[in-house]
C-alpha cells in the first residue's frame, strides 16, 4: 500500500495521490532544477592524510580520479606546491579543485608581477580559501572539496583545512575522507606517543596511512604523492611514492 | 521483473540501481556548548573545545569564545562555518564603530548590534546559538542570549548549545534557586559561578557526545578578561 | 512531530540505599493543549514493584491493561510474586512482539526484589531494548533536561529522604524547562516495609 517514504497510492495508474496533483507524462519542457548540475561531485578524489612534524608539515594523498565506483583516471595530482611558504592538498571533486588550482596560481603570478618581495602567508591562503568556500556555499553552489593547507609562517608549522560549507580548523592533524576514520585513530594515537615526531617519523605514519587506507578504501589507489614543507628543505611535492603492498594477511581475513 | 517492481519490496539504498543522490546541505551541526553566569561586578562564560560532525571529531582544541572588546565576550556553537562568518563580521563592525565614534562599543550596543546583524539573515540564518556576556554602562555582569534569526534576552544565567536543554534546568535550580523553600538569597560569588560553570560541563560531557575535551573560561572583571582551562573526558 | 511527544511527560527512578523513587509528572495534554492535570502514568503492579508509561496516553493505558492481566495470570499460575527482574523481560518481551507496529511509551520499571529487597530500575526503548543502570533512568519528552538534572544531584547510597529530595527537584526542575510536562508531579519511594507517595505542588504554567 504505502510506500517507503509513507506516501499513499495513487488513485488510478500514473494518476496524482490523494491531496496531490496530477502530472502529465512525457518529456519536461526544461529543466526546472538546473542548480542541481552542479551539486553532485562528478570526478573525485579520496582520502587527504595530513600532520605537523617538530620543524614543519607533511600532506599525502594518492592519484586516483573516481568516477562513481569506476576507477577512471590513474594520473590526478592534487597536492601542490603553492609558493616557498604553502603546500596545498585536495579531495573530493577534481574539477573544482582544477578550477580552484588555476585561480590561486593565477594569484601568485599576479604576486610575483607585483614584485615587492611579499609572499602569500599559508594562514592568509587558509583565510582566502574560508571565505570562497562559504561564497559558494551560501549561493547553493559549493565547490565540493575539502582543502588541507600545510605551510611555515614565522617560523611555526601550520596545519589547516577548509571543507565545502567553509567549517575551518587548524590541528596538529588533518584526514579527510575515509582518512578521518581510519588515519586519524593511527595518528592520534602515535601522536599521544610521540607529541613531536621528527620528519622521518611522520613520514613512515603517514606512509603507514596511507598503506592501510589503500587495504580498507575502495575509492583508494597504491600510488600516491607526498609533499612535505620545513626550513630545512622547503616545499617539496614528491610524485609517485608507492604503497609497499603486503597481501600475506590477505588469506586471513573473510 | 515484475517482481523487481513489486509495491511491496523494501527499499535497499545500497543496492538501487538509480544513480545516488547527493543533496547538499549549507548547514552542519558542528555540537558545542556555552555556558555564562553573572554576579554583580563580573561574569563569567564557558564553553568546550570540541569541534565534531556526527560520530567524528574534527579537533578537541577549538576556541569558541571570541573576545569583541575589552569587556565584552561571544561564545559561539551550532554550525560552524556560520560561527567563523559571524564572529568576521563583528569584529570588523567593532573595528568601525571604534575608528568611527572613537570609543570602543559597551556590550548592551554590541548586543544589539549581534541582534540586527542575526535578524539581517532572516531567511538563509546563521545556525548559531549565541550567548554574548560583559559588563554593562554601570559596570555590572550581563548576558544576552540568542536564537539563530536575532531573538534577544537579557539574563543573569544561561546555557547554551548542544547542551543547552540538560543544563539550563541546572541553572534554573543553582542559580535561579528554583523550585527552593526556605534558602537565602545569598549573593554570587565569582569563586561558586566558576565552581558551577566547571560542574556542569562535566556532567554535560556524560551525556553529550558533541560535548567534551576541554573547557575554556572567560572571567570577565573590570580588571579585564581572565582565562581559565579544565580537562573534560575525551571519549 | 513524534508520537510520542503527542500528550507530553516526565519520569523519573532512581535506586537509593534499599529503597528506590519513581516520580512523574501529571499532565495529560493534545500536543500544546492541557486537557488534565490528574493523568496517571505510574501504576502499582505489586507491593514493591511499579511501572511508568511515559508516552502516547492511550498506549499508556493499554499497555499497562496487558500487563496487569499477564502479571496476574503469572502470579495465578506461579503462586509467588513477580520480581521487577521477570516484570521487565516480560514487559520487554511483549514491546518486541510489536516490532514493526510497536505501542508507543518508554516504560519505566522500579521496585524492590520480593526475596531480597534489593533496589532495581529499568527502562526501555518503545520496542523493548532494555537498560539496567545503577543510578538513575529517566524518559519522556523532558529526558535530556532530566539527563542534565540527574546527572549532577544523584549520589550512591541514599536514603528514603535523601532520595525523595533529590527525585523531586530533578524532576520539577527538568520539566519546568519542557514546555508539554508538568502541571503536579507525583513521587513513590518504595522502600523493603513501606511505600511512600507524595503529591508534589508546582508551578502550573
Amino acid at each position: 500500500m504505502f510506500d517507503a517514504a509513507g506516501n499513499p497510492p495513487p488513485f488510478w495508474h500514473n494518476g496524482p495521490t490523494p491531496g496531490g496533483l496530477y502530472n502529465f507524462p512525457g518529456p519536461k519542457t526544461a529543466p526546472s532544477d538546473f542548480r542541481q548540475h552542479s551539486q553532485a561531485p562528478v570526478t573525485t578524489a579520496t582520502s587527504i592524510v595530513a600532520m605537523q612534524y617538530n620543524k614543519g608539515v607533511i600532506i599525502a594523498g594518492d592519484l586516483l580520479g573516481s568516477y562513481g565506483s569506476l576507477a577512471r583516471y590513474r594520473n590526478c595530482p592534487r597536492i601542490m606546491k603553492v609558493n616557498d611558504n604553502i603546500i596545498l592538498g585536495a579531495g573530493g571533486d577534481y574539477a573544482d579543485f582544477q578550477y580552484v588550482k588555476d585561480i590561486i596560481e593565477q594569484k601568485i603570478i599576479d604576486e610575483d608581477c607585483l614584485d615587492d618581495g611579499f609572499k602569500l602567508k599559508p594562514k592568509s591562503l587558509y583565510c582566502w580559501l574560508t571565505r570562497i568556500m562559504y561564497n559558494r556555499r551560501s549561493k547553493f553552489d559549493p565547490f565540493w572539496n575539502n582543502f588541507v593547507v600545510g605551510g611555515l609562517q614565522d617560523g611555526e608549522p601550520f596545519l589547516g583545512t577548509v571543507d565545502k560549507l567553509g567549517t575551518a580548523y587548524t590541528d596538529k592533524i588533518v584526514c579527510s575522507g575515509y582518512g578521518a576514520y581510519i588515519a586519524v585513530p593511527l595518528l592520534r594515537e602515535a601522536l599521544e606517543k610521540n607529541p613531536t615526531p621528527s620528519k622521518a617519523e611522520a613520514r613512515a605514519l603517514v606512509e603507514k596511512c596511507m598503506e592501510v587506507l589503500y587495504y580498507r578504501d575502495a575509492r583508494s589507489y597504491p600510488k600516491y604523492q607526498i609533499a612535505t614543507i620545513d626550513e630545512a628543505d622547503g616545499a617539496v611535492v614528491e610524485d609517485l611514492v608507492s604503497v609497499n603492498q603486503n597481501w600475506s594477511l590477505a588469506h586471513m581475513i573473510y | 521483473m515484475a517482481l523487481l517492481h513489486s509495491e511491496n519490496r523494501p527499499n535497499y539504498p545500497d543496492y538501487a540501481t538509480a544513480p545516488t543522490q547527493h543533496h547538499f546541505s549549507p548547514y552542519a551541526d558542528n555540537g558545542g556548548s556555552v555556558v555564562a553566569i553573572a554576579g554583580d561586578d563580573f561574569v563569567v562564560i564557558g564553553a568546550d573545545t570540541r569541534l565534531s560532525a556526527g560520530f567524528s571529531i574534527y579537533t578537541r582544541d577549538q576556541n569558541k569564545l571570541f573576545r569583541l572588546s575589552d569587556t565584552t565576550v561571544l561564545g559561539c556553537s551550532g554550525c560552524w562555518c556560520d560561527t567563523l562568518t559571524l564572529t568576521r563580521i563583528l569584529s570588523a563592525r567593532m573595528q568601525m564603530y571604534q575608528q568611527e565614534h572613537n570609543k570602543t562599543m559597551a556590550t548592551p550596543a554590541c548586543a544589539q548590534m549581534l541582534s540586527t546583524m542575526l535578524y539581517y539573515k532572516r531567511f538563509f540564518p546563521y545556525y548559531i546559538s549565541n550567548i554574548l556576556v560583559g559588563l554593562d554602562n554601570e559596570g555590572k555582569g550581563c548576558i544576552y542570549s540568542y536564537d539563530p534569526i536575532g531573538h534577544c534576552e537579557k539574563t543573569t544565567y544561561r546555557a547554551g548549545g548542544s547542551a543547552g536543554a540538560l543544563l539550563q534546568p541546572l541553572l534554573d535550580n543553582q542559580i535561579g534557586l528554583k523550585n527552593m523553600q526556605n534558602v537565602k538569597d545569598s549573593k554570587l560569588t565569582l569563586e561558586r559561578a566558576a565552581a558551577i560553570i566547571k560542574d556542569v560541563f562535566i556532567s554535560a560531557a556524560e551525556r553529550d557526545i558533541f560535548t567534551g575535551d576541554n573547557i575554556l573560561i572567560n572571567i570577565i572583571t573590570k580588571d579585564g578578561i581572565k582565562e581559565d582551562s579544565f580537562q573534560l573526558r575525551k571519549d | 512531530m513524534s508520537i510520542l511527544a503527542y500528550n507530553g511527560g516526565a519520569m523519573v527512578a532512581m535506586k537509593g540505599d534499599k529503597c528506590v523513587s519513581i516520580a512523574s509528572d501529571k499532565r495529560f495534554g493534545i500536543q500544546a493543549q492541557t486537557i488534565a492535570t490528574n493523568f496517571q502514568k505510574i501504576f502499582e503492579m505489586g507491593p514493591h514493584l511499579y511501572v511508568g508509561l511515559p508516552g502516547l496516553a492511550t498506549d499508556t493505558q493499554t499497555v499497562m491493561e496487558k500487563l496487569r492481566f499477564r502479571k496476574n495470570l503469572y502470579e495465578l499460575k506461579e503462586n509467588r510474586p513477580m520480581s521487577p527482574k521477570v516484570f521487565s523481560a516480560m514487559l520487554s518481551n511483549m514491546l518486541y512482539e510489536n516490532r514493526f507496529g510497536p505501542f508507543f511509551v518508554e516504560p519505566i520499571v522500579a521496585g524492590l526484589d520480593p526475596g531480597t529487597y534489593e533496589p532495581y530500575i529499568c527502562n526501555m526503548d518503545l520496542i523493548g531494548c532494555p537498560n539496567q543502570p545503577n543510578d538513575f533512568v529517566v524518559g519522556g519528552t523532558a529526558s535530556s533536561q532530566l539527563f542534565g538534572m540527574c546527572e549532577s544531584l544523584w549520589e550512591p547510597n541514599l536514603g528514603p529522604d535523601d532520595l525523595f529530595e533529590t527525585t523531586s527537584q530533578a524532576l520539577i526542575n527538568a520539566f519546568d524547562r519542557d514546555a508539554i510536562s508538568g502541571w503536579g508531579a507525583v513521587v513513590y519511594i518504595i522502600e523493603k516495609d513501606k511505600v511512600t507517595v507524595r503529591d508534589l505542588k508546582t508551578r502550573m504554567d
